[in-house]
């Protein structure tokens, strides 16, 4: 009985062009708004995930390959399965409600996130055990 | 030997509590609403027939896992599960929001 679809949690998605991605909750609007008289919430998730390195790539490769492409999007919760992973990355200054108004500030908001997610991947991969960490999952395809 | 009418027996009395829950208590029948109100964290118990598909059925308990709801596994497949119910129809998983006769909620947990 404990609300799980909380802010930083991390979640797949499951309709729409964003089939199949990882995403994080940034904002959960459970009674719904307005515009949307159901429960959903506002997610930020990975567009493009970075490819695979190999010990062969040049530096250039390597920055070229770990780029991530990020998204922002409002999504009805029924579309969402909800994982037991949570990522604590801080999108909630960057990511908020009205960047979604209007398309130069969903941009702007995506190219933060995507700062962001970049940033936290590559701190995981230098680390040595970079396959338990809920970045190093989140960043990879599921296998389907 | 005992086992078994174990089992017969207290498969008796969640019929029984089932009936109790459909006069009094609050619930809902189906998957899209069980999923609904697991999100709304609103359940207090959630009961799965026996032939509902595993797909399904896995994702109701992983839901439920992160809900922290207790799931209670019907012996019995849908038309029964429908039966006990009191509906004309099948049905392969139903919530149960309010206690209505408060003792199923309590029991059942215990013995799943």
């Amino acid at each position: 009985m404990v609300k799980f679809l909380k802010p930083n949690k991390a979640v797949i998605l499951l309709q729409g062009r964003y089939a199949g991605r990882k995403a994080v909750i940034v904002r959960s609007f459970d009674e719904g708004t307005r515009d949307r008289p159901y429960g959903h919430c506002l997610v930020a998730g990975i567009k493009k995930y970075p490819s695979k390195v190999i010990r062969k790539d040049s530096a250039k490769k390597t920055a070229k390959k770990s780029r991530v492409k990020a998204f922002v999007k409002f999504v009805n919760f029924q579309h969402l399965m909800p994982t037991r992973y949570t990522l604590d990355v801080d999108l909630k200054d960057v990511v908020a409600v009205d960047s979604l108004q209007s398309k130069d500030k969903k941009v702007t908001a995506a190219k933060e996130t995507k700062k962001r997610l970049e940033e936290r991947f590559k701190t995981g991969k230098n680390r040595i055990a970079n396959h338990g960490t809920v970045v190093g999952n989140l960043l990879c395809e599921i296998q389907v | 030997m005992v086992a078994g009418k174990k089992t017969k027996k207290t498969h008796e009395s969640i019929n029984n509590r089932l009936t109790l829950v459909m006069k009094s208590g609050k619930y809902t029948l189906g998957l899209k609403t069980v999923l609904q109100s697991l999100r709304n964290s609103k359940r207090k118990l959630i009961i799965i027939s026996s032939n509902c598909p595993p797909l399904r059925k896995s994702k109701i308990e992983y839901y439920a896992m992160l809900a922290k709801v207790g799931v209670h596994h019907f012996v019995g497949n849908n038309n029964d599960l429908g039966t006990a119910c009191g509906k004309y129809y099948r049905v392969s998983c139903l919530s149960i929001i309010g206690p209505g006769d408060s003792d199923i909620i309590k029991t059942l947990p215990g013995d799943h």
